[in-house]
């Protein structure tokens, strides 16, 4: 029994790897990136408020120069995983803001 | 010919007149091309000034530090807590992150801790996928990758069994791919992982704990598999589940370091979910580490640690007051290792990321050890 519900653990974690995968070849290549829709600070507005408050107490848009907030964006675009596009907008909206 | 007078006159005001046009087109010409000279210096210094803005290469420092004065039943009170986590990240274009921690503290007798908590490399392969690779906080459940800085914590201590030798994973040694993506109508994200995965440990006979560190070395062999899926089907409202299975080996026990000790099964299961009402923030988080049997072992017997704790907190003054509750229940192989615990704080933020923290724990555990003894503490914790 105990085996089984090993099998069917490393299963969906190996499906979840598979998954993944698909999303990779499906999404943008590397090449691409110069055609990446840039930040909406509008659309950012909302995911922010819905986002950056979720972990820790909000952070004050003004608390950081624009290229501070590029790099804490990508942190925790990792962190909380984000898709792409939503970091960007966010990213926007805050360098819209300070 | 003779010029009269009048003629004399418009004669000297004529050449008056000619060679002050002269004179001031002169001028004017040498204004000019002082005042272009100006504005190729302003026009290079504004470039100057913005050139660390567009540069590929960006670099930031951030962490946090904190002081922590705890009174126990057990012990005297003490100053205890003294830490400095910087954290350093260097990004290149949209492309690579690399984000570490460093973890400084000062120990009991005065003598510097340090740990490196985590050094990633984060390759951003599209939108919707990350590689991770390095030695990176454990992905499964929430307190440890996104809730254990002091400044994020709202109790001054971790929940029982989700600190270091706890029931919950502390961090990782290897490789993974992160991300997110919209998933009917909410969000989804995810983060999954291979690793060289713990080492267990045991005493008397018994496996006593999991170092779960992350560690460069793999001693029992077998890579461990895991990861976990965060959904948000409405704003501010998750659920997470998470995985890990591989295999783990005794790698020391009371005498120490043990060698070739056979490798056993080792499993993670864990759930948690977090969400925001009105202000009100619930967090619930469970989490379960099994380590199976092995003939041959110094320590042959299966053993799990189990924990889980449920977390609310209110502001009564947004921004500024707020009240926390916390119960955690964590129990070990050992019935009478166990801890259960009360937690109840009131906080004062002077910044969303300056705060200032002071709580009771009511701790039943192990009589006359730590885990049983109550305790107040008090901290003062810094994000920058
Ligand atoms: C999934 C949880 C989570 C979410 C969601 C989250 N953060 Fe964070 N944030 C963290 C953690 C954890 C840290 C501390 C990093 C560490 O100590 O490793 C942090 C740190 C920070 C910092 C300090 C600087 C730094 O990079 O360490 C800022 C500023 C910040 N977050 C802003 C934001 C913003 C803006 C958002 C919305 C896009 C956001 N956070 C969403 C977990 C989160």
């Amino acid at each position: 029994m105990a085996g089984i519900s090993r099998f069917r653990i490393g299963g969906l974690i190996a499906a979840g790897f598979v998954a993944v995968a698909v999303l990779f070849y499906q999404a943008t290549p590397l090449e691409a990136r110069e055609a990446e829709k840039p930040g909406d600070s509008v659309r950012g507005v909302t995911l922010w408020a819905d986002n950056c408050a979720r972990c820790h107490a909000m952070r004050d848009p003004k608390e950081f120069r624009d290229d501070q907030w590029r790099v804490i964006v990508s942190h925790m675009r990792v962190r909380a995983g984000l898709g792409g596009q939503d970091a960007r907008d966010i990213l926007a909206f805050l360098q819209a803001s300070n | 010919m003779s010029w009269s007078g009048s003629n004399y006159v418009s004669a000297v005001v004529a050449l008056a007149i000619a060679s002050g046009v002269a004179l001031s087109e002169a001028c004017a010409a040498d204004d000019m091309a002082g005042l272009q000279a100006e504005v190729d210096a302003l026009k290079k210094q504004v470039q100057e000034a913005g050139e660390w803005r567009r540069s590929d290469s960006m670099v930031h420092l951030s962490g946090y530090g904190a002081v922590t004065y705890s009174d126990a039943q057990s012990e005297n009170g003490a100053y205890d807590g003294v830490v400095f986590a910087p954290i350093f990240h260097y990004q290149y274009k949209d492309l690579m992150l690399l984000e570490s921690e460093l973890e400084v503290e000062v120990g009991k007798e005065g003598e510097t801790e340090f740990a490196l908590e985590y050094l990633a490399l984060d390759l951003f392969l599209n939108d919707h996928v990350t590689l991770v690779a390095g030695k990176f906080l454990s992905p499964i459940g929430q307190f440890r990758q996104n809730l254990h800085p002091a400044w994020i914590n709202k109790l001054p201590s971790e929940p029982p069994g989700f600190g270091h030798d706890g029931a919950a994973p502390v961090a990782e040694v290897g490789a993974g791919l992160r991300g997110g993506l919209p998933a009917s109508g909410g969000r989804l994200n995810y983060a999954f992982y291979v690793g060289n995965g713990p080492e267990l440990e045991a005493a008397g006979g018994e496996l006593e704990g999991v170092r779960s560190e992350g560690m460069t070395r793999d001693e029992d062999g077998k890579k461990v598999l895991g990861g976990r899926l965060g959904f948000q089907p409405i704003a501010k409202f998750e659920v997470g589940m998470s995985a890990a299975t591989g295999q783990a080996a005794v790698a020391r026990d009371a005498a120490g370091a043990v060698a070739s000790d056979p490798a056993r099964d080792y499993d993670v299961t864990g759930v948690d979910f977090s969400g925001q009402i009105y202000g009100l923030e619930l967090r619930g988080e469970y989490v379960r580490q099994k380590a199976g049997a092995a003939a041959g072992s110094v320590a042959p017997d299966a053993a799990a640690w189990k924990a889980w704790y449920t977390h609310a907190s209110y502001p009564f003054q947004p921004g500024k007051w707020e009240g926390v509750l916390r119960y955690t229940d964590f129990s070990m192989p050992d019935a009478n290792q166990g801890q259960r615990q009360w937690a109840a704080g009131v906080n004062y933020l002077f910044a969303p990321s300056v705060i200032a923290k002071l709580a009771y724990e009511k701790n039943d555990g192990e009589s006359g050890t730590a885990a049983d003894a109550d305790r107040i503490q008090v901290q003062l914790a810094y994000g920058f």
